[in-house]
């Protein structure tokens, strides 16, 4: 059976017209503009291959988020056979930099947490997603991602008044 | 205070410059995933129907000079009535492994007019000679990086032959992933023994955008009679593959044993690969004012 050629249209539409948004959060990940742009290609070649998971095409943009932060985690683990450090090691040293430093470097203190906790930040805080919709991406049940979310946030030095 | 470091750090985030290839990479793999796509849908179609040329190209396999059984299921033309003929000239064939090669060289053989002769079949023994170390370069290189997939398979078909006239096509299928199919066409006037190109069928170059639009009305009308059909062009929605603006002067065609211009496309050119090689006939009353004669095509 052909795929509806509709629905093919309307992730064409989709990607197209998300294409910056895809690419920083690709960037966000990989900090790097070639693996960006791969990332971003390789998402949207998955997508179109696998368009027939894709059961309500009212959640492409949640469909289409969990292939590209798969990719970028994909992306990331390959690079971390080459750089090899542990988030130990990343841990230790997010703590003597608090330490040392009252005014710390947000941009970097958030390059440094885990990536499931980065995801989390970048998906609520600048793609303002729902919790739920980011469940949805990352696969995790609506608790995790709370708890994580505010565990970031702690480790960001920064207290939501909830 | 809170909101300032998460905006501080949403404006960092959203200061991320975006590279100006950005956009020419989303279309490019819209287009690659596309054709991924289509090649799925391509391969159902070939187990379901058989009717497409590349089909036809890809499932036959020929021995050596026994093409008149070809020429008389491909065109409903008596079997080779003239004394010029295509026959087999080599072979080059082998499948190692992951590797496939099957091409097959035509030769054209009784035309008095040797020196045409002898150019055509030089033309084709260089082409698939160049084609068969292509393969091997390109599989010895596949082989150092890791190995894989690959496959090219070339032959010929006769489209048409009567008193008049003799068109042999040429294919290539070459398999990587997804398989690409290019045909390429000479037609021969056998009484006098010349080769027909298609400026030469005009009184000038005029016909480009004649046949171009009466393509393009093709295509829009078979997509409104069938939605499958579907092809890069005006007037069939598609935002993204370049669309089909006009065939180059020396586009492939061919002459079909009833007289009729037919202009083909190879897999990919206009339309998605799995519409395949596609090929329109021209109605003739559109050229009538610029043929130069009424002896090939009426």
């Amino acid at each position: 059976m052909r795929i509806s050629s509709k629905l093919e249209k309307q992730l064409e539409e989709y990607v197209v017209e998300n294409k910056e948004k895809h690419y920083r959060i690709a960037y966000s990940y990989v900090k790097n503009t070639d693996d960006a742009l791969d990332i971003v290609q390789e998402s949207i070649f998955k997508a179109l291959i696998s368009l027939n998971t894709l059961k309500n095409p009212e959640f492409m943009k949640t469909w289409f988020y969990r292939i590209l932060v798969n990719c970028s985690l994909d992306c990331i683990r390959k690079q971390k056979k080459i750089i090899t450090l542990d988030n130990e090691v990343l841990y230790s040293y997010i703590d003597e930099v608090n330490d040392t430093y009252t005014d710390i470097d947000l941009h970097k203190a958030l390059d440094e947490l885990p990536d499931s906790y980065r995801s989390i930040i970048i998906l609520r805080f600048f793609e303002d997603l729902k919790i739920e919709e980011i469940a949805e991406i990352l696969n995790e049940n609506i608790n995790t991602i709370k708890t994580r979310l505010y565990k970031s946030l702690d480790k960001l030095r920064i207290k939501m008044n909830d | 205070m809170n909101d300032k470091k998460i905006n501080q750090l949403k404006n960092e985030y959203m200061s991320i410059p975006i590279p100006a290839e950005l956009e020419f990479k989303v279309k490019k793999s819209l287009k690659e995933g596309k054709k991924a796509m289509n090649k799925k849908i391509y391969i159902k179609r070939l187990l379901a129907t058989a009717a497409s040329a590349a089909v036809i190209a890809i499932s036959f396999t020929v021995g050596i000079n026994t093409n008149e059984a070809l020429a008389e299921t491909l065109s409903d033309i008596p079997v080779l009535g003239g004394i010029v003929k295509v026959l087999t000239f080599k072979e080059y064939k082998f499948s190692e492994k992951t590797y496939d090669v099957d091409i097959e060289t035509p030769a054209l053989d009784g035309l008095e007019n040797k020196s045409l002769q002898n150019s055509l079949n030089e033309k084709y023994f260089n082409e698939n000679k160049e084609l068969y170390e292509q393969f091997i370069n390109d599989m010895k290189s596949l082989e150092e990086n890791g190995g894989g997939h690959m496959g090219v398979s070339s032959g010929y078909v006769v489209k048409t032959d009567t008193d008049k006239i003799l068109s042999v096509g040429r294919y290539i299928v070459n398999t990587v992933g997804s398989s690409s199919t290019t045909f390429r066409y000479d037609t021969i006037d056998k009484k006098n023994e010349i080769l027909i190109t298609l400026p030469s069928l005009f009184k000038d170059e005029s016909y480009v955008d004649i046949i171009s639009s009466n393509i393009k009305e093709q295509m829009v009308e078979q997509h409104n009679k069938d939605e499958n059909k579907f092809y890069w062009v005006e007037g069939i929605e598609n935002e993204l593959a370049e669309l089909f603006e006009k065939i180059s002067i020396n586009q492939s065609f061919y002459i079909s044993s009833n007289g009729k211009l037919i202009i083909s496309f190879d897999k990919y050119e206009v339309a998605p690969g799995y519409m395949g090689v596609v090929e329109f006939e021209i109605p003739t009353e559109i050229l009538k004012n610029i043929l130069v004669s009424n002896e090939y095509i009426y």
